[in-house]
């Protein structure tokens, strides 16, 4: 009897648990399916179709030659090195840029805090390609801002915001600037919420100064945001499209090209090679891994 | 607990196969009524193509009053990803019956997607159109595309500035790019005007250059790149570079600021397609300042002639249900129609490349706009000068490699090494 009780509750829990994860896969099981009939399965055909080359439906296996073909194409070299620019320049600036910005609407004293973190925010609600045809008129040649630096007399003649290599880049950061840095702000703030009042007040009374604060406090507990912000920035940066296809086209001369612009002119522009564009997206794929890889090992917690 | 389960499994599979089926309905129906004489037809640019098939349209109506037709408007980048996703995964299902298509781009469907375009030899005849447009609309002798819009070029110029200057219309009838230099000098001391606008990412101009001397980016294979030894491409990269450091160009990045250059006055002249002119004509205040030159050629240059092509495009017939009614429609429209071209010139300003259509009287009649010249006569002369070229399949591919040793070459680099440089990059694009 003794050996029977003790058997039967050990059965019926193996068919409870069974039951039980019947019941969670049953839950998932149509969201699994979907996922890796639109995520892993195109993402498997495009590695395939990396390996092929050929015009249109002309394809054919060619092995590694399209990986090799990325090495001595400099289109594709210009495309990274442009992408690489924005990302060292753009990403610090703009992520120093949010956290400042957060610090300063956090002060408890401060006056009308909504309407600043609205303000703030906004721009990133804004549709890309909205935002962009807009910047391209207020950064043409006889656009607002050269009227206006012309008006106050900083620069005597009109800048080539747009049709200057040089200029064209900055257009683009300013742009991509404007339009995340309150998105960023906004992960800063609702970590600033959760740092402790006190550990400012102690800092104070220590005679702490407020950039000392700043740098000896609110950076080192606000790390791991830090760390998923500039992951995720990396990640933004290196899809860059809608605003170089439509403020500059990849223009003047490249200068402001980016790879997933490549892609696109690789499959559409040109003549439809979508083996090689298949192959530059998985070159932004190893991109991002290395990338991401390498901030975790810098940024990132010790044993984490 | 496990039946209500099943129950859900079974909801699902029930809905999904559902879906599937009525979707399969969806198809034979759709396919029925393709044969039920029904058409579908892509284009861009409302003002112009859109138009010119709302003609077709209704002069075809007149014989065939059952067959309806639906013209879709797309840009033109949205019709080039839409046909190169459907036709890459290979379904024809959501692609319409007859689509227009770029001279530029045409050669590099015909040859990527080859049995999707409907051979339409037994039609139209490609010798009824001007020469020029058999490359493009054609492949291994079959003809596939009707040719449309020209895309003949001309010198527009502001015949006040020019005035101005101490010069006139007549003076420009027959000069080289060098001569248009010069003018152009002369027109910016005297009226302060820049003689041309330019957009560094865009090399029309190159392009008109090139093929006003039979000369292509690809030799006449359309396959092999034509640039470290062409002539003509050089003298046009010099030309370039003399309207830049001679401080005639004007600067402009996109097509609006382009047009807005030419109506608020600023510019002098404009090299390009005849299909400006609704765009020129747009600005009514300047009725009768607008004259048009024929094109200059490449100085010293003897295979350059006056007349050259920019733009332009044809229509494609695709292999898909209702094919024999899209190829009845365009050979009976576009193909074959010349009273119908009187009316597309009158009525929208579309000057075609069918021959026969350019002996009728809307072909000479005299533009008030632009001087009382009669400017349609005169484009259809010259459309038949233009040089035929094979435009190949990688023309915007080579343009933007290009671009970019034009920059260099802007900023000093010297030229040989410009086309080299771009000749040996081209060679390892375009395998």
């Amino acid at each position: 009897m003794k050996g029977v009780g003790e058997v039967k509750p050990v059965r019926s829990s193996l068919n409870i648990r069974r039951r039980n994860i019947w019941t969670g896969w049953s839950f998932i099981l149509l969201s699994v399916v979907m996922i890796f009939i639109f995520y892993f399965y195109p993402m498997l055909q495009a590695l395939i179709m990396s390996f092929q080359t050929g015009t249109g439906s002309n394809l054919e296996f060619t092995g590694l030659s399209n990986y090799q073909r990325l090495f001595d194409d400099n289109m594709f070299i210009t495309a990274v090195t442009n992408t690489f620019i924005y990302l060292l320049v753009q990403v610090p600036v703009m992520i120093l840029l949010a956290l400042f910005i957060s610090v300063l609407l956090n002060d408890s004293k401060l006056k009308f805090k909504g309407f600043f973190r609205t303000a703030i925010f906004l721009p990133c609600v804004t549709s890309l390609v909205a935002y962009s045809v807009v910047f391209k008129y207020l950064f043409a040649g006889d656009g607002l801002v050269n009227t206006l630096l012309l008006k106050l007399q900083l620069i005597d003649a009109p800048i080539g915001w747009i049709t200057d290599p040089f200029w064209a880049k900055i257009t683009i950061i300013i742009a991509i600037t404007w339009r995340w840095t309150g998105y960023n702000m906004i992960f800063y703030l609702s970590a600033l919420q959760n740092i402790d009042v006190s550990i400012y007040e102690a800092a104070r009374i220590d005679g702490a100064s407020a950039p000392r604060q700043f740098f000896g406090i609110t950076v080192p507990l606000l790390k791991p945001i830090i760390l998923f912000t500039s992951i995720t920035s990396t990640i933004g940066t290196l899809q860059l499209f809608d605003e170089v296809m439509n403020i500059t086209k990849g223009g003047p001369g490249n200068a402001t090209l980016t790879i997933s612009q490549y892609i696109y002119n690789l499959s559409f522009k040109y003549s439809a090679d979508f083996g090689y564009a298949a192959t530059v997206s998985y070159s932004i794929v190893i991109m991002i891994v290395l990338l991401s890889f390498l901030q975790f090992k810098v940024a990132g917690d010790k044993n984490g | 607990m496990k039946k209500s389960l099943m129950l859900v499994l079974v909801c699902m599979l029930l809905l999904t196969a559902c879906g599937a089926s009525s979707n399969k309905n969806n198809n034979a129906a759709s396919g029925n009524t393709a044969k039920a004489k029904e058409i579908t037809i892509w284009a861009w640019d409302p003002a112009f193509n859109i138009a010119a098939l709302e003609v077709a349209k209704a002069e075809y109506a007149k014989t065939n009053p059952d067959v309806k037709i639906n013209i879709v408007e797309y840009a033109q980048n949205d019709i080039i990803q839409k046909l190169n996703t459907g036709l890459n995964s290979g379904t024809t299902k959501g692609l319409p019956n007859i689509v227009l298509i770029e001279d530029y781009r045409a050669q590099g469907f015909l040859q990527s997607y080859k049995d999707s375009f409907m051979d339409l030899s037994g039609s139209i005849k490609g010798t009824d159109f001007a020469d020029y447009k058999s490359g493009p609309t054609s492949l291994d002798g079959k003809q596939y595309g009707v040719p449309f819009d020209s895309g003949v070029t001309g010198l527009y110029v502001r015949t006040d500035y020019l005035e101005q200057a101490g010069y006139k219309l007549a003076d420009l009838q027959d000069i080289d790019w060098k001569q248009y230099i010069e003018i152009g000098k002369k027109v910016k001391e005297t009226t302060g005007k820049a003689l041309i606008t330019l957009d560094p990412n865009d090399l029309g101009l190159i392009r008109m250059m090139i093929q006003s001397a039979g000369s292509w980016y690809l030799t006449e294979d359309g396959k092999t790149p034509n640039i470290s030894n062409n002539e003509a491409l050089k003298q046009a990269f010099e030309i370039y570079k003399g309207l830049t450091d001679s401080n005639v160009a004007n600067v402009h990045s996109d097509w609006s600021q382009f047009v807005a250059a030419l109506n608020s006055g600023a510019v002098a002249s404009v090299p390009t397609g005849n299909w400006i002119t609704p765009s020129i004509m747009a600005e009514a205040s300047q009725s009768g300042k607008w004259g048009i030159a024929p094109l200059p050629t490449l100085p010293g240059n003897g295979d350059s002639v006056h007349a050259s092509n920019l733009g332009g495009s044809s229509w494609y017939v695709m292999n898909v249900d209702g094919k024999e009614t899209a190829a009845d429609f365009m050979a009976t429209t576009f193909g074959s129609n010349a009273e119908m071209y009187q009316k597309l010139l009158t009525d929208i300003g579309v000057i075609g490349t069918f021959k026969a259509a350019s002996s009728g009287k809307a072909y000479s009649q005299a533009s008030e706009f632009f001087g009382g010249q009669k400017t349609v006569s005169d484009f259809a002369a010259w459309t038949e000068q233009i040089p035929s070229v094979n435009y190949g399949i990688h023309t915007y591919a080579i343009e933007d490699i290009l671009i970019v040793e034009m920059q260099n070459y802007l900023n000093g680099k010297a030229i040989d090494k410009v086309l080299g440089d771009a000749q040996a990059q081209a060679e390892s694009q375009i395998k």
